[in-house]
């Protein structure tokens, strides 16, 4: 999976890419506007981290060309602004996602996961290990092709899980996943663990191998060997 | 609070007053000066005029004695009189009062009198004339009647003159205050002042526009402040998230690290909320939001159905009473953000197992919790003043709910009651 890291901060761009380069991800980097539009013009990549406030270019530019020569790539937005019109006007210009800084690289990593999800499997977008089958447009989940019932939380939980396999997450992480920007106004993170809980419940219950393991007592991990 | 014009009028009606009152033996000094002047000179006249008139008559002594008897007789205000034998021969000028010689009541009367020495025929007589002059105490009357007439006249007049004047010299400076009155900083528009030919008012115009003009500059400047400081701070806040993450995943972590990662990942959730906070408070003092009509009842129940399972994490009983439906003027997103601060500051203030009421109806938007204690309303809505031990809030919960009020133009307030 080729990935393109448009993002002036070098810092943020290489840890994109060291967290995603375990996953079999393989990521290029542009720093400035002009790097970005030479690469989006040559190569062709499964997803581009677009970050629009580039010291050099406004990045939505970069987007406008992407769709005036009708590029598929799959792009996720990521800013320092937490402006819904950048936001409404990034997701009219086709960008898939809108991330806002300070993100979570697990958060980044399930979103490109989904992304390329979406964008090569467009009619039957189904993910298999093993056992387990998730078919992500009809959000249902079978185990030894038995539906089990998730809710929504705990579907969502999943495909996280799935989109990070053989990473770390912590339950603060995952408590900003599922509550957004308020979670860390709760007095407690419990409950994550409470989903966490009934998702691994679930899929035991139905006979479904235990990938999802607990980790440093406090976190979580998906294992895929 | 007294005006302007009281201030100047009054010191200014004094300072008249002790004139006109110093004016008035001043002015009795002067008129009895110049009194006893001319009268000097008019008695001074009627001696010689007598004298010599009686001389060009060429009369013999026997008729002169004649002449001095009748004149003495007719004419009661002078008299002819031989030189005593110690006279001095020296004129004299001297004031007598007395009553007239004439008249039978009792009216004293002031005389300016002249003693002199004429010479009818060679022979020294002492010539005696009297005129009446007008009493001191009648000048002083008439002059202080005067002076009272016109210190009545000065005041009445200072007072119509000033209340006429004051409205339309005035004019302009009202001007100015009223547009200093309608004057917002958050308007960021400057102020015309409507030109007046007045040097002090032009002057005053000009320093309050520059002084407009560098206010709202500076406002600017520190919106504009917190502003790129909240956007410079997200890109080092999201390097540290992101290297934590990276962090996690490294295999010789052992579980007591792992552990202050985690605290850290905490830690720095909170201020990268509390650096978006700011960045909301903000833009909500920028008017960066516009409004429109948005079902209130609504955003309500989504807001109730999301943290549903925190009401029941921690064992709360919520008791709602909703109206539906609920029409206001607001910005959504802000109004998103007023309903959650508000539900979840009461979650997080509530103890286990205790309650929460939540009631909308058309003008009221009320929110209870079970509580002990009651706390402090003027800090409330305060920036980071806490009341409670735990420390994850971000301190602006409340104070953007207060912002959002006010831009929405709702009003918010706070009780503590004993149901």
């Amino acid at each position: 999976m080729k990935i393109l890291i448009i993002e002036d901060e070098t810092e943020l761009a290489k840890s994109v890419a060291e967290y995603l380069s375990e996953e079999n991800y393989l990521c290029e980097f542009a720093f400035t506007f002009y790097e970005a539009m030479y690469k989006i013009e040559t190569f062709q990549y499964d997803c581009i981290i677009l970050d629009i406030m580039l010291p050099d270019g406004n990045g939505l530019k970069i987007l406008e060309e992407l769709k005036k020569q009708n590029k598929q790539d799959g792009v996720i937005i990521v800013s320092a602004k937490n402006a819904l019109e950048d936001k409404i006007k990034g997701l009219q210009l086709g960008a898939d996602d809108y991330l806002t800084k300070p993100f979570h690289l697990s958060e980044l990593m399930a979103r490109i996961y989904s992304i390329i999800r979406r964008k090569q499997f467009n009619n039957s977008n189904i993910i298999s290990q093993n056992e387990l089958q998730i078919d992500l447009l009809a959000k249902t989940v079978s185990v030894n092709n038995e539906i089990i019932a998730l809710t929504k939380k705990e579907f969502d939980l999943l495909i996280y899980f799935i989109g990070n396999k053989n990473k770390v997450i912590s339950k603060s992480t995952l408590a900003e996943h599922l509550s957004g920007d308020f979670a860390d106004m709760l007095d407690n993170h419990d409950f994550v663990y409470a989903h966490v809980k009934n998702l691994k419940k679930k899929l035991n219950d139905a006979g479904c191998d235990r990938y999802l393991k607990t980790v440093y007592g406090t976190g979580y991990k998906w294992e895929n060997s | 609070m007294k005006p302007l014009l009281n201030k100047t009028t009054k010191p200014f009606i004094i300072y008249v007053l002790i004139i006109l009152v110093i004016s008035v033996p001043i002015y009795y000094l002067v008129v009895d000066a110049i009194w006893k002047h001319e009268l000097d000179e008019h008695n001074e006249i009627v001696a010689k005029k007598t004298a010599f008139q009686i001389n060009s008559l060429k009369l013999s002594d026997q008729k002169l004695l004649e002449t001095i008897k009748l004149w003495n007789e007719v004419q009661p205000t002078t008299n002819i009189q031989n030189v005593e034998k110690n006279d001095n021969f020296k004129d004299s000028i001297f004031i007598i009062e007395k009553p007239h010689d004439f008249l039978h009541f009792e009216e004293i009367d002031r005389f300016r009198c002249l003693s002199k020495i004429i010479y009818l025929n060679k022979k020294p007589y002492r010539f005696n004339i009297e005129t009446n002059i007008e009493e001191s105490q009648e000048t002083i009357f008439f002059i202080s009647l005067t002076t009272v007439i016109l210190f009545i006249l000065i005041v009445g007049g200072l007072l119509i003159l000033n209340s006429r004047l004051s409205k339309s010299v005035w004019k302009p400076f009202r001007e100015t205050l009223d547009k200093l009155k309608t004057f917002s900083l958050n308007n960021e528009t400057k102020i015309e002042f409507s030109p007046t030919d007045v040097a002090e008012f032009d002057e005053l115009n000009q320093s309050l526009g520059k002084l407009i003009e560098h206010n709202i500059s500076v406002y600017k400047t520190q919106k504009e402040f917190t502003e790129n400081a909240s956007h410079e701070l997200q890109t080092p806040l999201a390097i540290l998230k992101n290297k934590l993450d990276i962090l996690l995943q490294n295999e010789d972590l052992t579980e007591k690290q792992y552990h202050i990662a985690e605290e850290m990942n905490r830690a720095l959730s909170r201020s990268s909320r509390i650096n978006k906070n700011l960045l909301l408070l903000a833009k909500i003092e920028n008017n960066q939001f516009d409004n429109s009509e948005i079902n209130f009842d609504e955003l309500l129940n989504q807001s109730m159905e999301i943290l549903q399972e925190h009401f029941e994490q921690k064992n709360i009983s919520v008791h709602s009473e909703i109206s539906s439906p609920v029409k206001v003027s607001g910005n959504i997103g802000l109004t998103e953000v007023l309903i959650n601060n508000l539900i979840l500051n009461a979650i997080r203030h509530t103890p286990a197992n205790g309650s929460i009421g939540i009631k909308l109806s058309q003008s009221i938007f009320e929110i209870s919790n079970s509580g002990t204690e009651k706390l402090n309303p003027d800090l409330l809505f305060k920036r980071f003043s806490r009341f409670s031990k735990d420390n994850n809030g971000s301190g602006l919960g409340l104070a953007i709910v207060k912002e959002i009020c006010k831009s929405q133009n709702w009003t918010i307030d706070y009780q503590f009651g004993n149901n």
